[in-house]
């Protein structure tokens, strides 16, 4: 069972494999790479994200348990270790830290100059369509033959408040619950600013999976709690493309895999 | 309900300012919650946030988001930046009336969100005043922080409403952020 923790309180060994993980990734340009992975959100077409419905979160669920597979498998072979793992952290956006600092320091460029695969992403996406992404969204990916992404974050106490959370937490339906967390979620990629804020990009920045499993961990948090109910029956058997998942298959997360470490909100 | 050609254009042409009085002609009732609830919303372009002002019609991008000037929540509108197909690959086709049309909506298909203001509505009432107007103030999210300005280009929707409800607790969420 894989155990997501908060980003802030990996030991030094698992950030460590999360950025090798991550590295891998990004060399690997088939359907197991960083790339396949960060274009199902948006570029190259076709978009399969979900966003102003109701399968915002059951899809970004299914996303997060692919991606993470993912991660395990280039490691795992990377190292040649059959049983190594890997699980994508949860950024906080709450926490009084990153109300003072902003983003978690793991994600962050190293002050001593050594490359940090968490601090930007490569957008590995044709020239017609690096050049649209130049035109349409300056300031998102950086210039040059093999661009990275940008952040440009906002003030750090303009993030999400505890109490902002807690309110979405004690919404008494799903679709009052996903529609107030989407726009929380919304806020945030705007205050991370550069790749993380337009849709067809965002998920090639590394930090996007961090927010979403944060997103997640509220879903799951409000799913265990009295007042969480399923999304809508009409829904439960909707497939969730590209995967062959449903709904249905993404409302129990102890049968994808993994679970989330212990911790109070607020 | 206010479709969106009945708004008016607000201070410096940056805003959008919309009547939505209450109590209107059918007089007050009782509810604990309230909501300004938009369909339509457009997501296409860039990344946008929608800040909302009772009874300030002269509201700004500049004007600060606090309870004296009117500030009752906001909508953030996480957008698809352009058109990265051919000709006509982001034109969001009308809804299909063939039962067996599978296909899923068009990813840009317009939104609907609402934004709750149950305690700014009460601010408004407690003073014995009415609720007149929403000023709508529309701000870019673009990738740069310095491009931000306000963008009422890129607020598009159908049409916007209050809705009061009478729920069975008092404690809903607020989406004020």
């Amino acid at each position: 069972m894989g155990l997501r923790k908060n980003a802030v309180a990996l030991s030094a060994t698992e950030l460590t494999d999360l950025q090798d993980a991550f590295a891998a990734a990004y060399d690997l340009t088939d359907d197991r790479g960083y790339g396949f992975h960060a274009g199902l959100h948006g570029l190259p077409l076709p978009s399969y994200c979900e966003h102003g419905t109701l399968l915002f979160l059951p899809w970004h669920r299914a996303y997060l348990y692919f991606f993470e597979r993912a991660l395990i498998d280039v490691l795992r072979r990377t190292r040649d270790n059959e049983t190594g793992a890997v699980s994508l952290p949860w950024w906080d956006w709450t926490s009084a830290a990153s109300h003072t600092d902003g983003l978690p320091p793991g994600y962050l460029a190293q002050g001593d100059g050594t490359a940090n695969p968490l601090a930007a992403g490569p957008v590995t996406l044709n020239s017609s369509d690096l050049q649209l992404v130049r035109d349409n969204l300056p300031g998102a990916i950086t210039d040059g033959p093999n661009p990275v992404t940008i952040r440009d974050p906002s003030p750090p106490d303009e993030l999400p408040r505890a109490s902002t959370v807690n309110r979405v937490l004690r919404s008494v339906t799903f679709s009052g619950f996903s529609t107030l967390l989407e726009g929380i979620h919304n806020g945030v990629h705007g205050w991370v600013g550069g790749a993380m804020s337009a849709v067809p990009i965002a998920a090639y920045d590394p930090i996007f999976w961090a927010h979403h499993a944060m997103i997640d961990r509220l879903w799951y948090l409000w799913q265990i709690s009295p007042r969480g109910v399923n999304p809508p029956a009409q829904l439960l058997d909707r497939a969730l493309a590209p995967w062959p998942m449903t709904v249905r298959q993404t409302l129990d997360i102890s049968t994808l895999g993994y679970e989330y470490a212990a911790q109070v909100i607020g | 309900m206010v479709t969106a050609a009945a708004a008016r254009t607000g201070e410096a042409e940056q805003t959008l300012v919309v009547d939505l009085p209450y109590p209107g002609e059918a007089g007050e009732t009782a509810y604990t919650r309230a909501d300004v609830v938009f369909t339509g919303v457009d997501h296409s372009s860039l990344s946008y946030e929608v800040r909302l002002f009772l009874n300030n019609p002269t509201a700004t991008a500049a004007t600060p988001r606090t309870e004296e000037h009117g500030y009752a929540g906001r909508f953030t509108i996480f957008g698809h930046g352009g058109c990265y197909g051919d000709m006509g690959h982001c034109d969001v086709p009308a809804p299909s009336n063939d039962p067996t049309d599978l296909r899923p909506p068009h990813p840009l298909t317009p939104l609907d969100t609402y934004v709750t203001i149950t305690e700014a509505l009460r601010r408004v009432r407690a003073d014995g005043g009415t609720l007149q107007t929403v000023t709508l103030v529309p701000v870019s999210i673009t990738p740069s922080r310095a491009d931000r300005k306000p963008a009422p280009e890129l607020l598009r929707f159908a049409d916007v409403s209050l809705q009061t409800y009478l729920t069975a607790t008092e404690d809903d969420p607020e989406a004020s952020y």
